[in-house]
């Protein structure tokens, strides 16, 4: 009994191993991944649940709104684009599984708008898109690392980075609060220390800095942040952080009538998204903010009439706010990239298409990008804006004047750059 | 007994071979998965060793893993150990807090005892949030290099990862086995049977059962190592609680005392997320439903199987047949 088992069990061993033989003697396929005949496969991974999720997890649907307008005008070359999103909750380990299943299981061509500098840092060392020429596009996040071409090579940054942002601010700090005690909130993990190199570069000198671990964000946390600015007695405070932990923090102040000089980093400065969570708009008021693209409510302007249309007719009811006009922006950049990567695009003629066209893609931001053959960097300044009364950033003095840095040692400039006009009906030429 | 241990060996070999032309049929994400399977099967055997075999229970081996993990990690990255030095780290720090954790537990049972190991599983991963040398929340990157250049070009990172786990999981399984039918395991099974009829018959309670949590706690953390292997990363994110019930339901469904079924909690475990998808995608939900769909079903799978087969399905196989045969001789 015992040895006929055995003799089954090698003998099934040995069928197997024959068949695995003839088996991997097929063929590979031959067509790009993630591009048929009448399809473009994106994939997205972001947080649309959980702590940090708030205000982001609009962003799929704007960007699948915008898809939706271009495969209704004849898509790209014929093929319709479609947006895989995965919730990856903003923890790092869950980005890579679902990283993994969008390229392995969906088998997208290339990856869009992954947010988060610690998901998508961790999705780099772990699934390696990079070894597997996957193209990361357009990062959510303005992390400064994500620049350097030899540690991320198929990765390509669109926010202006961290260490901008931070130069920029301080620049403003030192023409307009010489003197003042400054405080600063921000998250402990890289996106926070990037804003300290920034800080540091811009030779601000803080009173009191207080970190947050990331998904401790809440009201009992904000209340110990503001006893920690109080007692610093800061004139200027400096929120440094996502959505949720900014609009905790002003929540809380506004019932504790606290209100020193707010200044809002750009990941966490959209006004729907803070008002969404019940703080009252007088708080905003006359807090400064930052955003290299035009103001939300700027009907003037073409890029926010049109993407505002379309996104009111996709998601009607919905606000139109920062995250969806980044989000769209983000979309149509990728729609231009696609464009340019020709009839059969590959994920190599892709990224191609952005080293050698994308200074030039048209896009809402009114400063100009950066792509060539040896910078995957984006935008790279931002233009400062007061919060009015009902809690809607726009340009102080009215109109944008904008400023532009280096993640190095650069001085902050006031940028001259005109933004050419949108292409006919917001579509790649 | 000398001709069973050479048979078993093998076995195993046998099944190392078949692994091995496996692994070269199927896709990466199978690949993926697999190396995912051979993880969830180390970290079962060992709580079927623990829970099975000597009647402790420990909702907290999620914990185990991230002491492992970490101790891995930061031996990788304070002292470039080469990889095979940070697993035998990995296993010898979870062993030595598993023997912490055996000496403080050994007079708890039952519910204390659960309630111990659960008070683990919750606190202990957050603990590096304290040390920067942890990494905090962000966690520690732990990478195990790429593939030796000899196995070619196109030898992808995931399938060395399942070469590593695979093997790891054939020699992890191999040694609770010859553990588990040697003198320790008979003292082991004693104990869970009959404590004070155990201790009449001269059996040291307090020591069988710390050294129960200690190979256990060893073995789990080299699970730990694993499982960071094919995240590349570190951090209290990846041990959370749902982890801990996770295995234990793992281990329920193989059959809590049947070693060799515990490939069949490993597929389901892995399979649960795919099907949750499947499921998800067909009746289009809401991101909620699709996020906590896997926790459910693993949390309704452990209440249906401890409802209908509590010995595990194997176990459930075998009494059926011996019943059978007695009903028919």
């Amino acid at each position: 009994m015992k040895a006929m088992n055995r003799r089954k069990l090698i003998t099934v061993s040995a069928v197997i191993a024959a068949l695995s033989l003839a088996v991997t003697a097929v063929p590979a396929q031959a067509a790009e991944v993630g591009v048929s005949s009448r399809e473009i496969k994106l994939g997205m991974t972001l947080p649309m649940t959980g702590t940090a999720s708030l205000g982001y997890n609009k962003i799929p649907g704007a960007a699948k709104a915008y898809f939706e307008y271009l495969n209704a005008n004849g898509g790209i070359n014929g093929r319709k684009v479609t947006l895989v999103v995965k919730d990856d909750r903003y923890v790092p380990t869950e980005a890579v599984a679902k990283t993994n299943e969008l390229i392995l299981k969906d088998k997208v061509m290339a990856l869009l708008a992954p947010l988060g500098t610690a998901n998508v840092k961790a999705v780099a060392a772990s699934v390696n898109p990079a070894r597997r020429g996957v193209p990361v596009l357009f990062v959510n996040t303005g992390f400064s690392g994500f620049a350097d071409a030899k540690k991320y090579p198929t990765t390509y940054t669109v926010l202006p980075s961290y260490i901008m942002e931070a130069k920029i601010m301080g620049q403003y700090i030192k023409d307009n609060f010489e003197g003042k005690k400054v405080g600063l909130l921000y998250q402990d993990d890289d996106f926070g220390s990037d804003a300290l190199a920034g800080f540091k570069t811009a030779g601000v000198n803080f009173a009191v800095k207080v970190p947050y671990a990331s998904g401790s964000q809440g009201a009992a946390a904000a209340a110990g942040w503001i006893t920690k600015f109080k007692a610093a007695e800061a004139d200027v405070v400096i929120l440094f952080g996502v959505s949720s932990a900014t609009s905790a923090m002003l929540g809380v102040a506004a019932q504790l009538k606290y209100a020193p000089q707010w200044m809002l980093g750009s990941v966490g400065g959209d006004a729907t998204t803070i008002k969404l969570t019940g703080v009252p708009a007088g708080v905003l008021y006359n807090a400064i903010g930052f955003s290299p693209v035009p103001a939300t409510t700027d009907m003037k302007d073409e890029y926010v009439k049109l993407f505002s249309d379309i996104y009111a007719k996709a998601v009607p009811g919905s606000t139109f706010d920062l995250n969806v006009l980044l989000g769209m922006n983000s979309a149509f950049m990728a729609a231009q990239a696609l464009k340019a990567a020709g009839q059969n695009p590959t994920r190599k003629s892709l990224m191609a298409a952005i080293d050698s066209k994308g200074s030039k893609f048209a896009n809402s931001a009114l400063v100009p990008l950066g792509y060539s053959k040896t910078s995957h960097v984006g935008l790279t300044g931002y233009w400062v804006g007061k919060y009015s009364p009902t809690g809607d950033l726009s340009p102080i003095g009215g109109s944008y004047v904008t400023y532009t840095t280096d993640s190095g040692a650069g001085a902050v400039v006031k940028s001259t750059y005109v933004r050419p006009a949108m292409p006919a009906k917001g579509l790649p030429n | 007994m000398h001709k069973k241990q050479s048979r078993d060996l093998l076995l195993f070999i046998l099944g190392g071979v078949v692994l091995y032309f496996l692994s070269g049929m199927v896709d990466e994400l199978r690949v993926y998965q697999g190396a995912s399977i051979a993880v969830y099967v180390i970290a079962i055997s060992s709580i079927i060793l623990l829970t099975g075999y000597s009647g402790q229970v420990s909702l907290g081996h999620g914990a185990l893993m991230a002491v492992g993990a970490y101790a891995a990690a930061v031996a990788r990255i304070e002292l470039q150990a080469p990889i095979i030095l940070c697993f035998a780290i990995a296993v010898l720090a979870a062993a030595i807090g598993g023997a912490l954790l055996g000496a403080a537990a050994a007079r708890l049972s039952g519910p204390y005892l659960a309630g111990t190991t659960l008070a683990l599983a919750i606190g202990l991963p957050s603990l590096a949030n304290q040390f920067s040398v942890l990494g905090g929340e962000q966690g520690l990157l732990f990478d195990v290099g790429f593939p030796p250049l000899s196995l070619g070009e196109e030898f992808t990172q995931y399938k060395w990862f399942f070469w590593i786990a695979a093997l790891a999981a054939l020699i992890s399984m191999w040694a609770v086995k010859n553990i588990l039918s040697s003198r320790y395991g008979r003292t082991w099974r004693a104990i869970r049977g009959n404590e004070v009829a155990a201790q009449l018959s001269g059996i040291n309670i307090a020591r069988s059962k710390i050294l129960a949590f200690t190979i256990s706690a060893g073995i789990a953390g080299l699970a730990g190592a694993m499982l960071s292997m094919t995240i590349g990363t570190v951090s209290p994110s990846a041990f959370p609680l749902a982890l801990s019930f996770s295995l234990l339901t793992g281990a329920v469904l193989s059959g809590i005392t049947t070693l060799g079924g515990a490939m069949i909690g490993a597929v389901v475990l892995v399979a649960i997320p795919e099907v949750a998808d499947a499921v998800a995608n067909r009746i289009g939900s809401s991101e909620r439903v699709t996020t906590n769909l896997p926790g459910f079903l693993v949390s309704a799978l452990l209440i249906l199987t401890v409802l209908f087969v509590p010995n595990g399905p194997v176990e459930q196989h075998r009494a059926r047949k011996a019943k059978k045969k007695n009903y028919l001789s």
